[in-house]
């Protein structure tokens, strides 16, 4: 077949799958009946409502001298690891601020972080591509270097995000600049299997976030600057299982809800969404009113049950919490005292769903728990 | 003044520029390069195709699916159910029916404070009520204030903020100073300004930058050691 031939079948079929695509995007819509909000009202559920003191910042995690990028917790034993532009990984005590361990980097301009289920490894990577696994029972020097137990080479871009499978300390997934997810062997330090990629069905930009199912570990959800999310079955890596259209902008971050059968996201159009991942569905869109310019989402996080998604944004210190069923803020973060002074550039729910840390431009890590009324026994 | 390559497909040969210059035939010119199947572009061209075929594939496969897809009416019921019916440690409402609870722990470790101002400080199986969160110590040693052996439990503790070793005025300590930055001694200053950071890193390619549409080269160290993708990072 000569090459106008074959330009001409690349323009045919261009347009084929342009209008299939019509089709879908229409179909769906005709399925769209109701969202989670206008369903919720119509239930009468109560709004939530929070009092001056009923989520008060306890800790403030002071120790880095940079921005702080990405933050994780432990899945018990209330740990945290943190990364930050000053090139370090923080790991502390939750409950008594204390750093346990302070890791200088190899290479410093570190994005993400990520704690091994049995806690004793963590993981980051960034703009070296690599993504460096360090053990926390080796022994730092006096500059507070810790040997890297194993390197994760193989991205061909930054590694935006990573998180290790649940319950398996031997598997970790990477998100990268080079428009793929790899799924790695920790053990060996190599691909077991890699998800898009130039002549894969896959993303086709930048992917900046991942989130793996606490309920199924096969699936996992990334975001990307394509601006759309997919679902993943990591036995069966050749294409996503469904892709999730909606977002105008980046999907910075995405993170699975609760019940494992959906998932949130947070983008540059300055929304927050929940899709069905049975149904690809957009079931709800969170966004703040106002005529002002979008302001980008940075991070998300969900409550225990689900009913509070907890969103920073790229302006200032804001950190919305939404009440996810009837799609109102119903507190600012940013407000409470002891708030941040800069962005929030990361958060996490701890394991019991207790405590929220975020990690802010201001180089704090703060947890926020439930203040509430307490009496004296 | 060097004599022009006058060959051309060796048509050219033996005479002199000068020579070719006071001819009356033009002046000779290079011929363009023969045409080569572009077997590359012509593969890569096939790729995408056989991608865009595939894409069809997939899309067509999405469309007979969502034939028998429930609408979202019932997946917002399983999400309002969800949520109602599982716990939140978060949510004011629930929290008023429970005295006890393990989110306790991050306020008072179980056991009540006299103020809100209070935090404790929880070591192996006992908590206490402090006025201030302690220091970080080692032994008796703690850094930025005193400690008692009561209010303190640290395994393992280090000044995260005294990076300059080498320096022995803690003054000198400048928290840019990182691992890829030199640490010139600084045992015959005693100035501050004796710790200095300069990037050792040299790149050879440059980096791709998140959210940033363009790469950024090389590590720009003026004073710091600054982030080679600066403007967004």
């Amino acid at each position: 077949m000569s090459v106008s031939e074959l330009k001409e079948r690349h323009a045919v079929a261009t347009e084929t799958v342009n209008n299939l695509r019509d089709r879908l995007k229409q179909r769906r819509l005709q399925l769209l009946d109701t969202d989670v909000a206008k369903y919720s009202v119509a239930q009468g559920r109560s709004p939530v409502k929070f009092g001056a003191t009923d989520l008060v910042c306890c800790r403030t995690l002071q120790g880095h001298t940079g921005k702080v990028y990405s933050l994780d917790w432990t899945p018990e034993r209330n740990r945290i690891v943190s990364a930050s532009q000053d090139g370090r990984l923080i790991v502390w005590n939750a409950l008594t601020s204390q750093k346990t361990h302070a890791i200088k980097l190899p290479c410093a301009w570190v994005m993400t972080c990520a704690f091994s289920p049995n806690g004793q490894t963590v993981a980051c990577g960034g703009l070296d591509s690599v993504c460096s696994i360090f053990s926390l029972s080796s022994t730092a020097d006096k500059d507070g270097t810790v040997p890297v137990s194993r390197m994760l080479s193989g991205h061909r871009g930054y590694v935006s995000c990573c998180q290790y499978v649940p319950n398996e300390d031997a598997h970790l997934i990477t998100s990268s600049g080079d428009q793929t997810c790899v799924l790695w062997d920790v053990t060996t330090g190599l691909k077991t299997s890699v998800f898009g990629g130039e002549f894969q069905s896959g993303h086709t930009a930048d992917v900046l976030s991942v989130s793996i199912s606490g309920s199924n570990p096969n699936w996992f959800i990334s975001g990307s600057c394509d601006t759309t999310a997919r679902l993943w079955d990591t036995r069966a890596a050749s294409r996503a299982v469904r892709t999730f259209h909606g977002h105008e902008g980046d999907v910075n971050t995405v993170k699975f809800f609760p019940d494992g059968q959906r998932f949130g996201t947070g983008s540059d159009d300055g929304t927050c969404r929940l899709y069905d991942i049975r149904t690809g569905h957009q079931l709800q869109v969170y966004q703040p009113q106002g005529d002002g310019e979008n302001v980008p989402v940075t991070s998300i996080a969900f409550s225990a049950s689900g009913r509070l998604l907890f969103a920073g944004y790229a302006n200032n210190n804001a950190c919305y919490v939404w009440d996810t069923l009837l799609g109102e803020i119903v507190l600012d973060l940013g407000e409470l005292q002891d708030s941040h002074k800069n962005r929030i550039s990361c958060l996490g729910m701890s394991a019991d769903g207790s405590a929220l840390c975020t990690g802010s431009w201001d180089s704090n890590l703060k947890i926020w728990a439930f203040g509430g009324h307490r009496r004296v026994i | 003044m060097s004599a022009p390559s006058c060959s051309v497909g060796g048509e050219v040969g033996g005479e002199t520029c000068s020579a070719l210059a006071n001819s009356s035939l033009p002046p000779p010119c290079p011929k363009s390069p023969p045409e080569y199947p572009d077997l590359y572009g012509k593969r890569r061209e096939a790729a995408r195709v056989q991608m865009l075929e595939r894409e069809i594939g997939f899309l067509e496969g999405e469309i007979k699916f969502i034939q028998g897809v429930q609408p979202a009416s019932r997946c917002c019921k399983e999400v309002s159910d969800f949520v109602v019916a599982n716990s939140d440690p978060l949510i004011p409402a629930q929290q008023k029916s429970q005295r006890h609870g393990r989110f306790w722990k991050w306020l008072c470790c179980g056991i009540p404070c006299l103020s809100l101002a209070s935090f404790c400080c929880c070591c192996r199986s006992e908590c206490s009520c402090h006025l201030k969160k302690p220091k970080c110590c080692i032994g008796s040693k703690c850094c930025g204030g005193s400690c008692s052996s009561n209010s303190c439990c640290c395994s393992s503790c280090s000044c995260f903020r005294c990076c300059c070793r080498s320096c022995p005025d803690l003054s000198c300590c400048m928290p840019t100073c990182f691992r890829s930055c030199t640490r010139p001694s600084c045992l015959n200053k005693k100035k501050s300004s004796c710790c200095r950071c300069s990037c050792k890193i040299r790149l050879s390619s440059c980096f791709r930058c998140p959210k940033l549409r363009l790469r950024c080269c090389f590590c720009n160290c003026k004073n710091l050691c600054s982030n080679p993708c600066c403007l967004a990072f």
